[in-house]
């Protein structure tokens, strides 16, 4: 979608517009635009000030202004490092997790063989699955008691008995990143075959022609094709990684102990557990923020790259 | 239409009627391995989850905790169904309600928001969208990248206000505390979707109807809007997804009334077993899963608009 706006921008406009018709446009967009102003704006903005403000629980006055104070105690709060740090490390296998199986998947089912109609179709499922149901399958499919990766490893003979995963801070991390990968993966899947359907025959034909293999062609054809597609793929991957809550709560909670504690379960915490309003808003603030910054640096990098 | 700049360059040489690479039969064994390789792997990682939900939900707990557990379960049993659907899973919570019970309201709860949802945004999205495709006005372009922007404000960054004005407003565990709330991402998507479904409608049909002297009402209603059921169909397609998957919200401003926060309560209820659990995911994942099977087009043609301008 961030490379909707930035093709979009050179769209001219056919016939110039008269007044009326401008105010009609206005007229007709404005319902829309003045509930999302609304319902997003305004909390938005109030969610700002209350980081500002020492918040009593109830929430309904912002209570005394403090300044920076929120945001120096979350700084301040070896919690909030670490939480940064486990959000970091999952956003980054998440998102090299699903792209580059999404790029496989993608690969795989643009080529022709029987029954890729049935291989396709099955791309939806996942995508179409709820986050917080996703979090329940491999929380349960992990399970160190009557879970199902457990019984194949025993089946495959690699264990000799049940392995509790998530009990593990290392594994449970690992697992919330497969787990919550598993229906990225699908997406980015969906969007990359999309674009690899429109690419031209004959650039592959030609470049084999001259000599290209299909690593060499994989490099120097498929992939430039592909680079607005891998942008937005990307880019929308690292905002659902920073964004990231119904699986992580489902799975672990946050747990064993803060190992898999991102920064969204911390926030949901410190708001709704702790009822500190105040540090709440600030490490909402702060998520914000680095998701934007996340997304706006990926664009820079993906399009720096193509001059 | 402008992304030819940035497309590689290869020339194609001038006598390029020789036929393209005629693949050696060894060379076409290789890539059928590859394929069957990835193939599997393919099929391994969507299916494996699936099937253990699925077998979970039609066996029992004494059956599934053998180790190491059936890959074919021998004995079948939708008991575990039929308990849901009756309200009778033997498992009571605050005394004497079984828990049980509380699935299909959810359903209920669940479809009653994402249905009044899919129809507000389409009708309200659709305008704006529209308004903004064919009657760009001042500031339409900034506020169409406020639209797109807003899909990286965290949920979670926003509820608070919303949790202390609905609790002030005596919404608190209502639907219409989620009718309300979901919009902050289902009017983005669907009027994300529609703009670009409306920009690349030819408006050819439309100037010819203006020329015949409808009014630009009478346009959008008997021109505009039969023409546009696809993408209208795309966008419904994905609020109701949206609404219905929705967790956060409905966790933090109900009592477990949609579906999802419900299935979080079972979870962590204690004497509530995995198999119950199972069978109850899998009724939650009926609705979405038949949806996007029937308008997988639709939906995967939306998708892929997002970057295809």
């Amino acid at each position: 979608m961030a490379l909707t706006l930035i093709r979009s921008a050179s769209r001219a406009k056919v016939s110039p517009m008269s007044r009326a018709d401008r105010q009609f446009g206005l007229r007709l967009s404005a319902p829309a635009l003045a509930l999302l102003a609304m319902l997003l704006v305004v909390p938005a903005v109030l969610t700002l000030v209350y980081s500002f403000h020492d918040v009593p629980p109830t929430g309904i006055a912002p209570g005394e202004f403090i300044g920076l104070t929120n945001y120096e105690t979350v700084f301040g709060s070896p919690v909030f490092w670490s939480s940064l740090w486990v959000t970091i490390v999952f956003s980054l296998g998440f998102v090299v997790v699903s792209t580059c199986l999404g790029l496989g998947f993608a690969l795989l089912l643009n080529e022709a063989f029987p029954g890729r109609g049935i291989l396709r179709g099955l791309l939806v499922i996942p995508w179409a699955c709820p986050w917080l149901v996703i979090g329940i399958i491999w929380r349960w499919f992990v399970d160190g008691s009557v879970g199902g990766l457990n019984g194949l490893l025993m089946h495959l003979g690699l264990t000799d008995g049940y392995i509790d995963f998530l009990s593990n801070p290392r594994s449970a991390l690992i697992i919330a990143v497969i787990g919550a990968s598993w229906r990225q993966a699908c997406f980015a899947a969906i969007l990359l075959l999309a674009g690899l359907q429109t690419l031209p025959k004959e650039l592959n034909e030609a470049a084999a022609i001259d000599g290209a293999g299909p690593l060499g062609r994989f490099r120097h054809v498929t992939i430039p094709w592909l680079r607005p597609v891998l942008a937005t793929v990307i880019v929308l991957n690292i905002i659902y990684a920073f964004l990231q809550f119904d699986v992580i709560f489902a799975m672990t909670q946050g747990g064993p102990g803060d190992a898999t504690q991102v920064l969204s379960i911390l926030i949901y915490r410190q708001l709704f557990v702790a009822t500190d309003i105040g540090t709440g808003s600030a490490l909402a603030v702060i998520l914000a923020l680095l998701s934007l910054v996340g997304g706006l640096i990926t664009v820079r990098l993906l399009y720096r790259n193509e001059a | 239409m402008t992304a030819t700049h940035d497309r590689p360059r290869t020339t194609i040489p001038a006598s390029s009627n020789t036929p393209a690479i005629r693949r050696r039969p060894r060379r076409r064994v290789k890539r059928g391995l590859v394929l069957g390789v990835v193939g599997l792997a393919y099929l391994l990682w969507i299916l494996l989850p699936m099937w253990y939900v699925a077998i979970s939900s039609v066996t029992t707990a004494e059956q599934i905790g053998v180790r190491p557990m059936p890959i074919i379960p021998t004995d079948i049993t939708l008991d575990n169904y039929v308990g849901l659907l009756t309200g009778n899973t033997g498992r009571e919570q605050f005394g004497t309600i079984d828990i049980g019970t509380r699935l299909i309201d959810a359903i209920a709860q669940s479809f009653l928001v994402s249905s009044i949802l899919v129809v507000l945004n389409l009708l309200i999205a659709g305008l704006c969208a529209y308004g903004m495709s064919r009657y760009p006005f001042r500031g339409s372009r900034p506020l169409h990248l406020g639209v797109i922007a807003a899909r990286v404000v965290p949920p979670i960054a926003i509820v608070g206000p919303f949790f202390v004005v609905f609790r002030y407003a005596d919404l608190l565990d209502t639907p219409w505390a989620l009718v309300i709330s979901y919009n902050v991402f289902t009017l983005p998507i669907a009027i994300m979707v529609l703009k670009d479904y409306f920009d690349k409608l030819p408006v050819e049909i439309e100037e010819a109807a203006r020329l015949d002297g409808a009014s630009r009402l009478q346009i959008i209603w008997v021109v505009v809007a039969p023409l546009a059921r696809p993408g209208l169909v795309a966008a419904g397609v994905l609020i109701f997804l949206e609404a219905w998957s929705e967790f956060f919200y409905s966790l933090v401003l109900t009592n477990q009334l949609t579906v999802p926060p419900l299935l979080a309560g079972f979870q962590s209820a204690q004497q509530f077993n995995w198999n119950s659990l199972a069978a109850a995911t899998i009724l939650a994942l009926i609705p979405p899963v038949v949806i996007v099977l029937i308008f997988q087009r639709q939906v995967v043609g939306a998708l892929a608009a997002g970057y295809d301008k």
